[in-house]
């Protein structure tokens, strides 16, 4: 069994993987949910999978860490994420109306003063775009940490249905809410099985999967991992996830899956 | 462009494997990158600059009279100075196949602004005026533009670009390249693209941009220049991670995609998103970024309008890009761009069918509707259509119009459902993959629109897009934009009477999308779920037993009623499917109503009709009672002056009785829109209900 393995999905990341034997488990659910893709900005189109880096996200909000400071915990060799869809996966439109933020629209308030923030002029006219939105989306997600501390802390907040920011599905206004399941122990599945039912998203695309009739499957590809510098955040990877858009299971053969409770999923 | 013949001998497996990317296609990137490096492959072939040229661009003046304007520039001396041979400063000629590489044209697609490569291309039908000017400007304003300047500073070539910018300061050059060109067009406007030609030694030729490696450096640094600097960023670029190969590398964030998806500005509700910061969102390395500009043509041949707005269309095969799935994808293609009258679902269709790599096609299909350049929306998308779904649709709408028992009868009576040659929903119809795939299969039976305003949350849209990608369209809107089409119909002066052809051919509709193996209604209303199943209408002509009973003198109308509602899920009844039963009341009272109708029409004579005293707007739940009543009394009345011994239509008038009663109307639940389609469906049942005229006819003919 070889665990290393468990990144080959993925498109840069080391080939050591320390191999993770316990996560803990939450859904995640709302009412709507965005989360942009990197092909388009002027065309707001979502992921149907909630993308790794959005939970790395979210689960540093419950911990109370700020933007750019997260992405060494949840790292290539620090974490493992499970991505599991539990309804099915629906999209409407969404027509909102925005401001322009192009440079020329934006004015600075308290300009001279230590706080400056820019806002666009609110007695603009409105433009519509259409936002693609996730309906009643939600996700079951098994997490593994390699710093024993923040894995404890991050067990304990969700237990007690605390969070330090408010988590959401992509966008601010779309609120998350989240449900705690507990810590399992990850039991490994021999690799050498031809045939595996597995509940959750499956990284790699379709290469791994056996195509039925009697299942849906779909494929796409959004970011895995992120890293800071001093301009900001770039993403170091991305991730092909082939999965279930009717929140079924898929039939694999040879993928590195692991149980987790009574669900088998693949991580990343 | 190659031919795809052409493509398979130019490449081998190994050559074509190292140009193909490693990993799978998973991304509209990642499909734009493969349609960009084929597209290379086929039109300019390898080498350092073909990725950067635009050899279509100008496609449409092929080989059209006065296409191509040459400036012939002799610096072979020291003194560099307009040509003196016997072709002269300007020479006006055709742009033929043979010069497109030469002339090596590397468009800026803006409006404003000089095209990257010394090759400009003018707009369409400029004055000479005009064209005299942009011919100046190969001399004036391309060898001086920063970029091309700094290329001329480095390499070996760049005399040659100062030779150029040094003839530009010469008002008498100016003026005769000027009157070279209006004299050559004598007056007349032209399309045409401008290029210089350069003779470099004594003894030399005149070259042409394409053999001058300094013109072809500068192209390509004014290029890359605009994939970085685009939208006022001063350098949009850092080293991230390539979103299409997933390699570290350069990126840039400017860079243009065949379908404007992004683009730099716009800050909106992402935080981060500064045009200076564009490259660390959309992280895409140089190389990548002008592969996947060269997808524009391939991308645009596969796309359509339809409704107001954009459909693209774009074929790929799943997995790792392998030469074999290459050359099929590259002839798929090609034939793309050589045929404008199929869609591409349809051409996808022509080319693969039979063939076992279908299963291997999945589509990009998104619904684009541009606004303005820069702001577009988009209605529907995904990265899983599959050609199963549209094609299935196809096939299956001609198997219910022709083969099943619900539009086909030989039994000595009509069928339930009428069909038309003059309605192509009605009839058998072998391109009918072409109106699934355009959308003109839902425009003929949802709600009309103004097609030219298409809006987000036009149903027809979401239709279309749904087939095309498999996902499922709920049963609820149907049911909406059926009954709004048909209360137009009722009111439309034009059309005569009851619009049951129409009715007809939404029937059909729902019944093909209802097919277990597309099953592409939804609902999450239990009461309408045996609306999304699959009817069982037989679709053998052989007799039944009910049917040779019907002829030794059952009721042949009755067993015809009874068969199509025990074969149509939504009506039978199904104690699971309590409102199966408030359907057929509805159902079984459209066709009273139609029969009567029918009668009124026929042996009464009469214009107006119970059909038109009950438009299928004016039945709502509490309506119900009162018109069956009356219904029911008209036939009394009916059978009176017959002096008949059976009540006229007592086959519907009894499971009418039996239906409306239980329960009461009072307590139905069913949904206007619901209610109102069946009983839509039960007036075309009523009114097409009758003996088989033909086929008597026919029989009689045999007997004598």
């Amino acid at each position: 069994m070889t665990r290393q393995s468990l990144d080959k999905s993925v498109s840069e990341g080391s080939t050591e993987r320390i191999v993770p034997e316990r996560c803990l488990s939450l859904t995640v659910r709302g009412p709507w949910g965005h989360f942009r893709r990197v092909e388009g900005n002027i065309v707001k189109q979502t992921y149907r999978i909630i993308p790794r880096t959005t939970i790395a996200g979210l689960l540093a909000a419950v911990l109370g860490i700020g933007r750019d400071e997260y992405y060494d915990l949840f790292g290539p060799d620090a974490s493992a994420v499970a991505i599991e869809p539990v309804r099915e996966l629906r999209t409407v439109n969404m027509p909102m109306n925005t401001l322009s933020t192009a440079a020329g629209d934006l004015t600075s308030l308290n300009g001279r003063g230590k706080i400056s923030i820019k806002l666009p002029d609110p007695t603009n006219l409105r433009q519509q775009h259409n936002y693609e939105v996730l309906v009643e989306p939600a996700y079951r997600i098994d997490v593994w940490l390699s710093d024993a501390d923040r894995f404890e802390e991050l067990a304990s907040m969700l237990d007690a249905g605390k969070s330090h920011y408010v988590p959401s599905l992509g966008l601010s206004e779309h609120l998350a809410d989240i449900e705690f399941h507990g810590v399992f122990d990850i039991e490994p599945i021999d690799e050498g099985a031809e045939r595996v039912e597995i509940d959750s998203a499956v990284p790699g695309g379709f290469d791994d999967v056996i195509m039925d009739a009697g299942h849906r499957c779909q494929i796409e590809e959004s970011p895995a991992f992120m890293t800071a510098d001093q301009g900001g955040r770039t993403t170091t990877a991305f991730t092909t996830y082939a999965y279930n858009p009717d929140a079924g299971p898929l039939t694999v053969s040879g993928a590195d899956a692991a149980r987790v409770g009574d669900r088998t999923v693949v991580f990343v | 462009m190659l031919s795809p013949e052409e493509f398979r001998e130019e490449y081998d497996d190994e050559e074509l494997a190292a140009e193909l990317p490693d990993s799978p296609i998973s991304s509209l990137r990642s499909i734009q990158y493969l349609y960009g490096k084929l597209y290379t492959l086929g039109t300019l072939g390898g080498g350092q600059y073909a990725p950067y040229l635009t050899p279509d661009a100008a496609d449409d003046i092929i080989d059209t009279e006065d296409s191509l304007i040459v400036v012939r520039v002799d610096v072979s001396d020291d003194e560099p100075s307009l040509a003196d041979d016997d072709r002269g400063p300007v020479w006006v000629t055709r742009y033929s196949d043979d010069l497109v590489q030469s002339v090596s044209h590397c468009k800026y697609p803006a409006a404003r602004g000089i095209d990257h490569s010394v090759t400009h291309q003018a707009g369409q039908n400029s004055n000479p005026e005009k064209l005299a000017r942009y011919a100046k400007e190969r001399l004036t304003k391309w060898p001086v533009d920063d970029e091309v300047q700094d290329v001329a500073d480095e390499h070996v070539d760049g005399w040659i670009i100062d030779a150029l910018a040094a003839l530009g300061e010469n008002e008498e050059t100016l003026e005769s390249v000027e009157s070279g060109v209006t004299d050559a067009l004598g007056g007349e406007s032209t399309t045409a693209l401008l290029t210089v030609q350069v003779k470099t030694e004594p003894d030399g030729d005149y070259r042409w941009p394409g053999e001058i490696d300094g013109f072809m450096e500068a192209m390509r640094r004014r290029k890359l220049s605009k994939l970085v600097t685009k939208n006022k960023a001063d350098d949009s670029s850092g080293d991230a991670t390539d979103l299409v190969t997933g390699d570290g590398a350069r990126t840039v964030g400017t860079a243009e995609d065949p379908q404007n998806y992004f683009l730099g500005k716009q800050l909106e509700k992402f935080p981060g998103l500064d045009i200076e910061e564009a490259w660390r969102s959309h992280p895409i390395s140089e190389d990548a970024a002008i592969t996947v500009m060269n997808a524009d043509t391939f991308v645009d041949e596969c796309s359509y309008r339809t409704f107001g707005a954009k459909v693209y269309y774009l074929p790929y095969f799943q997995r790792v890009p392998t030469p074999d799935s290459a050359r099929e994808l590259y002839g798929l293609l090609y034939h793309a761009t050589k045929d404008e009258d199929m869609t591409p679902v349809e051409r996808a269709y022509q080319e693969l069918r039979n063939r076992e790599s279908e299963y291997e096609l999945r589509f990009y299909v998104s619904a684009v509707m541009p606004h303005q350049m820069s702001r577009y929306d988009v209605f529907g998308e995904t990265m899983n259509g599959r050609l199963l779904y549209p094609k299935t649709l196809a096939v299956e709408h001609n198997n219910v119009v022709d083969k099943t028992a619900a539009f086909q009868s030989d039994s000595g009576r009509t069928a339930p459902m009428p069909t038309h040659d003059g309605w192509d929903l009605l009839t058998e119809d072998n391109n009918r993959l072409h109106p699934v795939s355009t959308g003109w299969y839902f425009r003929e039976t949802f709600a009309e629109r103004d097609d030219d305003e298409a809006a987000a949350d036009d149903p027809r849209i979401e239709a279309l897009i749904a087939v095309l990608s498999g996902d499922s369209i709920a049963v609820e809107t149907l049911l909406e934009e059926y009954v709004d089409r048909i209360d137009t119909d009722e009111n439309d002066e034009t059309v005569e009477s009851f619009p049951s052809f129409r009715v007809a051919s939404q029937f059909a509709q729902l019944c093909a999308l209802a097919t277990d193996e597309l099953d592409l209604l939804s609902t999450d209303d239990p009461g309408k779920e045996s609306i999304t199943r699959e009817p069982n209408y037989e679709e053998d002509s052989m007799e039944t037993a009910a049917q040779i009973l019907a002829t030794d003198g059952g009721n042949a109308a009755a067993e015809k009623l009874e068969t199509f509602i025990e074969d149509t899920p939504a009506l039978a009844h199904d104690p699971d499917a309590s409102l199966n039963d408030q359907r057929r009341g509805a159902f079984l009272l459209g066709v009273l109503i139609g029969e009567v109708g029918g009668y009124q029409n026929y042996s009464e004579e009469r214009s107006t009709t119970l059909i038109d005293q009950y438009p299928v707007k004016s039945i709502t739940r509490t309506r119900i009672k009162k018109v069956t009543q009356e219904a029911i009394g008209k036939t009394i009345t009916y059978t009176r002056n017959e002096d008949r011994t059976i009540t006229l239509f007592e086959h519907v008038v009894e499971r009418l009785r039996e239906t409306i009663l239980r329960p009461d109307p009072d307590e139905w639940e069913i949904e206007t829109d619901d209610l109102r389609f069946y009983y839509a469906l039960g007036v075309t049942y009523g009114m097409n209900d009758h003996p088989d005229w033909e086929q008597t006819e026919t029989d009689t003919e045999e007997e004598s």
